[in-house]
């Protein structure tokens, strides 16, 4: 099994502060990994790392068995095979529909093909209702939505997901947790999710990573995690006590 | 009191007469300063979008130069245009002085820096999650620049408004370039200083009133493409 992603003495740092220190770490093709960990720990810097977002200072890192150069083909052509629900959901100005489509025409994807697969996701997340809506407007779990539909849109082998659920309400989190399942399961797709429910987390993710001050606390099957942790402060963070 | 009603009456007088010399005037004032505005908006819009969103050496600098030029003063635009243009100028040769190419040349200089400024303006406070949204979605990273244009899109419609306000309205650099010529280089501008002159208070006065009618028409059609493009163009309420 080659590793899709591997980072190796990874660092970042913003100004004269080490936001993000990873030694050593390997993510595999085909799970749900699910990193936890207090605000400002350096979740969202690794995943934007990992994903090409943002550059690293040092360290060796290999995408989708490709080590790093940083030339836009490169980056183009892995990018083309990952999609993201950020933080934020930013919507570009426009309907729903542009939003999701987005992805899928900077493909060149023809027009009825487009419409088909973005009345699909929509479906998928209950947002067909809302395709020619202003995106602008939705409300903050609506754009989470739509924001999931419009990175499933591109059918990506791997899926990033930083607190996808954080505004969504119970019963459409478990639907949305319920997709994310199916999602890996029936496609294949590698999921990495952020997240700060831990139950969450313990329900979807097989292997997790607790993150403490930039570097990778712990990681290890998500059973383990979770029933037998080692660092005292891990058991501290899952008991909610941090 | 009584130039004014005078200047009102003539000017109504004036539009309804169909007036061939005033159309005339009128629908050069426009071509030049339309065309002026589409010029500066080809090279200022992509200009002002570089500016923004390219490190290189000397950007600052650049950026200075162009928020100062926002203010050029439309004489001295002119003035330079003129000693360009002129017999003994380094683009004498033309003979391009005292036409409506001269004119439009000088308002591009008058025109572009606004665009541009502007525009990086607009640009440059697109947040970093614009970008990212879009490579993350698959975007070239000319389709992602793209992407921020056409998010900054309220920015540089105000940006062209604005320009082309000030190049119908101004009057230094197509009297310096342009000479006022009767039949050729004459603008609803230029006419209202010659009127004056010549003692037509209430006919410049009328003229005056066409040029802010023009003003008043071109800014609804633009407000009314801009309305187009943001059907959900997001109004604050003030409660
Ligand atoms: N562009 C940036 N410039 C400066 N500092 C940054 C930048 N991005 C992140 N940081 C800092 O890096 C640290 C890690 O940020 P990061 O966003 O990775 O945290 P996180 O684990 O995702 O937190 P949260 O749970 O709140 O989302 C934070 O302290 C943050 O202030
Ligand atoms: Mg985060």
């Amino acid at each position: 099994m080659t590793a899709l992603f591997r980072l190796f003495n990874v660092t970042k740092n913003y100004g004269d502060r080490q936001v993000l220190n990873v030694e050593h770490l390997e993510i595999e093709a085909g799970h749900i990994y699910g990193i936890l960990g207090p605000n400002g720990s350096g979740k969202t810097t690794l995943l934007r790392v990992i994903s090409l977002l943002t550059l690293n200072d040092t360290g060796k890192l290999e995408v989708l068995g490709e080590h790093i150069h940083w030339a836009p083909t490169q980056l183009l052509r892995l990018r083309r095979q990952m999609a993201m629900v950020t933080q934020s959901s930013y919507m570009f100005e426009g309907s729903v529909f542009y939003n999701v489509a987005y992805g899928l025409k900077t493909r060149k994807t023809p027009e009825p093909e487009v419409k088909v697969k973005v009345q699909e996701s929509l479906e998928l997340l209950g947002m067909l209702d809302f395709i020619n809506y202003p995106a602008r407007k939705l409300s903050g779990g609506e754009k989470q939505k739509v924001a999931i539909a419009r990175a499933l849109a591109v059918n990506p082998k791997v899926l990033f997901l930083d607190e996808p659920t954080s505004n969504i309400d119970p019963s459409s989190s478990i639907e949305i947790e319920s997709y994310i399942k199916y999602i890996n399961e029936e496609k294949a797709t590698t999921i990495i999710l952020i997240t700060h429910k831990l139950f969450q987390a313990r329900k979807l993710a097989k292997q997790m990573f607790l993150m403490w001050d930039g570097h990778i606390l712990e990681q290890g099957p998500t059973r383990d995690l979770f029933h037998d942790p080692r660092d005292p402060r891990t058991r501290k963070f899952l008991k909610g006590e941090y | 009191m009584d130039v004014i009603w005078q200047g009102l009456k003539e000017g109504f007088m004036l539009i309804l007469s169909l007036d061939q010399e005033l159309i005339q005037v009128t629908l050069l004032s426009l071509h030049v300063s339309l065309t002026a505005l589409i010029i500066a908006g080809i090279i200022g819009i992509p200009a002002g979008a570089f500016l923004a969103l390219k490190n290189f050496h000397g950007r600052r600098l650049i950026l200075n130069i162009t928020y100062t030029l926002m203010g050029l003063p439309p004489v001295l635009a002119g003035l330079i245009v003129f000693l360009f243009l002129s017999n003994r100028g380094p683009l004498g040769d033309f003979q391009l002085l005292f036409t409506p190419t001269a004119m439009i040349i000088a308002q591009v200089i008058l025109g572009f820096p606004l665009v541009c400024g502007l525009t990086a303006r607009a640009v440059m406070t697109q947040q970093q999650e614009v970008y990212d949204t879009s490579v993350m979605l698959g975007a070239t990273r000319t389709q992602a620049i793209l992407t921020l244009i056409r998010e900054s899109r309220i920015g540089i419609i105000a940006a062209l408004t604005t320009a082309l306000g000030r190049l119908i309205a101004e009057v230094g650099a197509v009297m310096m370039v342009g000479g006022n010529i009767q039949g050729k280089t004459r603008v609803l501008t230029t006419s209202i200083v010659l009127e004056t002159r010549m003692g037509h208070d209430s006919r410049a006065l009328g003229i005056g009133i066409i040029l802010l009618l023009l003003a008043f028409i071109i800014m609804l059609i633009i407000l009314k493409l801009e309305k187009r493009s943001f059907k959900d163009d997001s109004t604050i309420q003030i409660i």
